[in-house]
């Protein structure tokens, strides 16, 4: 699968969304997880796809006073208002105030620990994996907290998170327990 | 945590189906007897009242049966039966019957909410074995007293066809000198019910109907009559003016003994009716064996097939069964988040129409349209009307009185001078004032905590009492009022009062509090409210308030609200509890500051000002506004929520906002208009923001943050003290 018109990802995102929770089409004995690929930059990331609520474009985003650096703001979702966090800041990348594009970035939302929803904003989303369980890797040194896994991805690793421990802005700074 | 204490979920689903099940039946049955011993006609009980209670007494006497509950079923029995003794009038309607029924109702109450906490035993309590063998012997005892009933000079056959209550009544009013009447009239098959509702509503406004019977009569198919029998004390004359039905037919079948004249004999036609009508009646319901069996052969020729096919479908006359299933389903039981969810949906609607509204406000700009334009807009403008009625009809049926949890605490207060025998009235006013249902909710813990605090510490033991020359019996009292949109709940007592040296020795003891500050006497009382002032230590308890005083203020301003202290020493401790009436909904001032909205709930602005910054006055490193000779202080909106400070030297605006007593005024940018919002958490990885209530969309103005002005009308007054 290679990106096209990003867009058409929504769709597709969307169609693996639905397909979750009916029984796998796929007949092989492997048990076969689904990832969502984000993009920052250039660096490919992952997220539990049964995780994933829906992706929308971006939005207008409605700072909040008094809150961490990561959560960018509110958007509001069909009557819900939900808090969109940078993953950039999230993770303690560099921010590179790169002008947001509406055609291109793209807000992940997820459902959270207690059903409650929380939106990721992120430079892009190209796909759906289709992965076994068995294939990840955990990461040695691992570069974030928020990071549970490494899957293997043609030639490169794309690194998957933890939804939990991403949106839990509280233990951002404990040394990530073990998975 | 110690108010915060959630229904339990050890409790089991079937407790909770019962208590849920009775406690609104329980209410109205206290509120029904409340009415019984106040609205006495003449000495005598009032009818309705005592068949409501003895329906509701029925209905507890089946539930309970259903839930497997013995001896509530057993003493709703024992009810049910000086109920029924009353309106037979077997039983003297005296005071005695009455605080039997008082007792009785309190300890059902009592043993509901002990099953709500699982400490029932399906027979019942102590109590509740002694009082039934009390009642018991009440009713045995008296039944001596029971009337042999006297020949009445009403004709046998209208008679025949009563039941024994009805007979009871139509003796009572004989005896009471009240005339009977025959009240006749035919409706169109289709649509008698709203016929035979305005009928029976006239008739009862002039006396008592005593039974509602469909009359066979000569009526054409597609026809059914009906004959009231009606006793009051109204002549003939002035009866048939009053009733003023063009479609009714009045007979006098019984003289009243105050109209001197007059034959004691009905017409025979009118007797021929009763029996008929009678007759008729009771073969719908199924009742003929309580009848006379006599007119069974005529019943063919008499009853039209018609007519007997519509009573069946729609029995005019029920049942007592019938007619208590039928109440209960007159309420309609709703999960409130169903509410919410209409709710919601009406926020949407209200944001399309915001959306049609720029839509036309645009269009009338455009000439060629111009007359399209008008038109939509005026469109828009109805739209908007039934929006806001459709708004305030959903809302309306979120509001429940503040009765419900004012009973409930009554009930504690009951209990706890039973348990601990301290003499303790409790005064109960505005029971009636409405709040939202969540809201009443929420309140129940909070306001709990509050009575047994000054049970329990506030009101002084008897002896103390009257030394100190106040009645040995102290008083809790109860307030709810409305005050412009918010409601005012007040917990006060006449026990000794804060003791304030106490109160600060503690907060210094417990380093809240430099030894050194000076504070008035209003600040040194709402240290109590401070987390971690008050503990289980005596010290607090001397002081005039238990523990817990941070956690009421937590959950009260987790609704909005703000709690309030009063107090004089010796003679009392005022809390006020301020909320909004709902949570739901809420009218919006949108205001500017920078490129950022805000919205501020209209219910808390009192006026909204502008101001040029030479107006602008600082006292003591704050800054403050001088309002018609009232400082206000000033809190600065991009300050308070860390946004970039705005071009000086403009015209800015105030919003003037106050919640209880407290008033603070915003400043910001712009004033941007009102709007409806629809308040919604905001969810996410932060849980809670401080100085934001929540957020709402604002149609084309997008997501909009909504103010909390309790936090910052709060902060303000801390920081005051803080000063």
């Amino acid at each position: 699968m290679t990106s096209g018109n990003p867009a058409a990802w929504e769709d597709l995102a969307r169609a693996a969304v639905g397909r979750i929770g009916g029984a796998a089409e796929d007949e092989t004995a492997v048990e076969l997880r689904e990832l969502l690929v984000i993009w920052l930059d250039e660096d490919p990331y992952a997220l539990p796809i049964e995780r994933v609520r829906e992706i929308v474009r971006l939005r207008p985003i409605t700072p909040v006073p008094h809150v961490p650096a990561a959560v960018r703001g509110v958007i509001s979702l069909r009557g819900e208002i939900v808090q969109v966090l940078d993953l950039r800041c999230r993770l303690d990348l560099p921010v590179v105030p790169a002008a947001l594009d509406r055609r291109r970035h793209r807000i992940v939302v997820m459902s959270g620990e207690d059903g409650q929803l929380a939106g990721v904003l992120v430079d892009r989303v190209s796909e759906v994996l289709r992965t076994p369980a068995a294939a990840t890797r955990s990461p040695d040194a691992r570069e974030s907290d928020a990071v549970c896994a490494l899957v293997p991805h043609g030639e490169r690793f794309v690194s998957l998170f933890d939804v939990d421990r991403l949106l839990d802005l509280g233990r951002r700074t404990d040394a990530g327990a073990a998975s | 945590m110690a108010v915060r204490r959630k229904r339990s979920p050890a409790r089991s689903k079937v407790a909770r189906e019962f208590v849920s099940e009775v406690d609104d039946l329980l209410e109205r049955m206290r509120a029904d007897l409340a009415d019984l011993g106040d609205q006495r006609v003449r000495g005598e009980l009032v009818p309705d009242l005592v068949n409501r209670l003895f329906r509701s007494a029925h209905t507890l006497k089946g539930v309970a049966g259903m839930f497997g509950f013995q001896g509530i079923g057993a003493l709703s029995h024992r009810l049910e039966d000086i109920l029924d003794d009353l309106r037979m009038g077997r039983l003297d309607p005296g005071a005695c019957a009455l605080d039997l029924l008082d007792e009785a109702v309190a300890v059902l109450a009592v043993e509901v909410d002990l099953v709500g906490r699982e400490a029932a035993t399906p027979e019942g309590s102590e109590e509740l074995r002694n009082l039934m063998q009390r009642i018991e012997s009440a009713l045995h005892g008296d039944a001596a007293a029971g009337c042999v009933p006297e020949p009445l000079a009403v004709e046998a056959s209208l008679l025949r066809a009563l039941t024994e209550y009805e007979e009871h009544r139509l003796r009572e009013s004989l005896r009471g000198g009240r005339a009977l009447y025959v009240v006749e009239a035919s409706f169109d098959l289709l649509a008698f019910e709203e016929g035979l509702a305005e009928l029976s509503e006239s008739s009862r406004a002039l006396g008592e109907i005593i039974s509602t019977l469909p009359a066979p009569g000569d009526t054409p198919e597609s026809q059914i009559c009906f004959s009231l029998i009606v006793a009051s004390e109204l002549d003939a004359e002035s009866f048939e003016r009053r009733l003023d039905l063009p479609a009714a037919r009045v007979r006098m079948v019984q003289a009243g003994a105050t109209l001197a004249t007059g034959s004691a004999h009905p017409p025979d036609a009118a007797d021929e009716l009763g029996k008929d009508a009678a007759a008729a009646g009771r073969a719908a319901f199924g009742e003929g064996g309580e009848a006379d069996e006599e007119p069974a052969a005529g019943d063919g020729e008499a009853a039209p097939a018609g007519e007997s096919d519509a009573s069946e479908d729609t029995p005019a006359r029920p049942a007592d069964d019938l007619e208590s299933l039928k109440s209960i389903s007159e309420t309609v039981r709703v999960d409130i988040r169903k509410l919410d969810e209409l709710m919601n949906l009406v926020g949407e609607l209200v944001i399309q129409r915001g959306t049609i509204g720029a839509i036309a406000e645009q269009l009338l700009g455009e000439p060629r349209v111009a007359r399209l334009a008008r038109e939509l807009a005026k469109a828009h403008k109805a739209l908007e009307r039934k929006l806001q009625e459709l708004q305030a009809g959903v809302l309306e049926v979120r509001m429940v009185p503040m009765r419900q949890v004012f009973e409930k605490l009554s009930r504690v207060v009951r209990r706890l001078r039973r348990e601990v025998g301290k003499e303790v009235r409790l005064e109960i006013h505005g029971g009636d004032t409405e709040l939202d249902k969540l809201i009443v909710e929420e309140l129940a813990d909070p306001l709990m905590h509050l009575v047994r605090n000054a049970f329990d510490h506030a009101l002084e033991p008897p002896d103390e009492r009257v030394a100190a020359g106040k009645p040995a019996e102290g008083t809790i009292r109860l307030e709810a009022y409305q005050r412009g949109n918010h409601v005012v709940i007040e917990v006060s007592d006449d026990g000794r009062g804060i003791d304030l040296e106490v109160v600060r020795a503690q907060a210094v003891a417990r380093g809240l509090l430099a030894p050194e500050t000076l504070l008035t006497p209003k600040q040194t009382l709402d240290l109590i409210l401070l987390p971690g002032f008050s503990t289980r230590d005596a010290i607090t308890e001397t002081s005039g308030r238990g523990v817990g005083m941070d956690v009421v203020r937590e959950n009260v301003t987790a609704l909005g609200g703000l709690v309030h202290v009063e107090s004089t020493p010796g003679s009392g401790t005022t809390i006020c509890l301020t909320l909004p009436i709902t949570l739901a909904i809420i009218q919006a001032l949108v205001v500017g500051v920078g490129d950022q909205r805000f919205a501020i709930p209209l219910t808390s602005v009192l006026e909204t000002l502008l101001v040029d910054p030479v107006e602008i006055l600082r006292s003591e490193g704050r800054e403050l506004l001088n309002l018609r000779g009232e400082p206000l202080a000033l809190r600065r909106l991009h300050v308070e929520f860390g946004l970039p400070a705005p071009a000086e030297n403009v015209r800015q605006a105030v919003v003037v906002v106050g919640l209880g007593d407290v008033r603070a005024g915003l400043l910001v940018e712009r004033l941007e208009g009102q709007q409806d919002a629809v308040l919604k958490p905001i969810q996410g990885p932060v849980r809670s923001v401080h100085g934001i209530a929540g957020a709402t969309e604002l149609g084309d103005r997008g997501t909009v943050l909504v103010v909390d002005v309790a936090a910052l009308v709060e902060d303000a007054g801390r920081r005051r003290e803080a000063a």
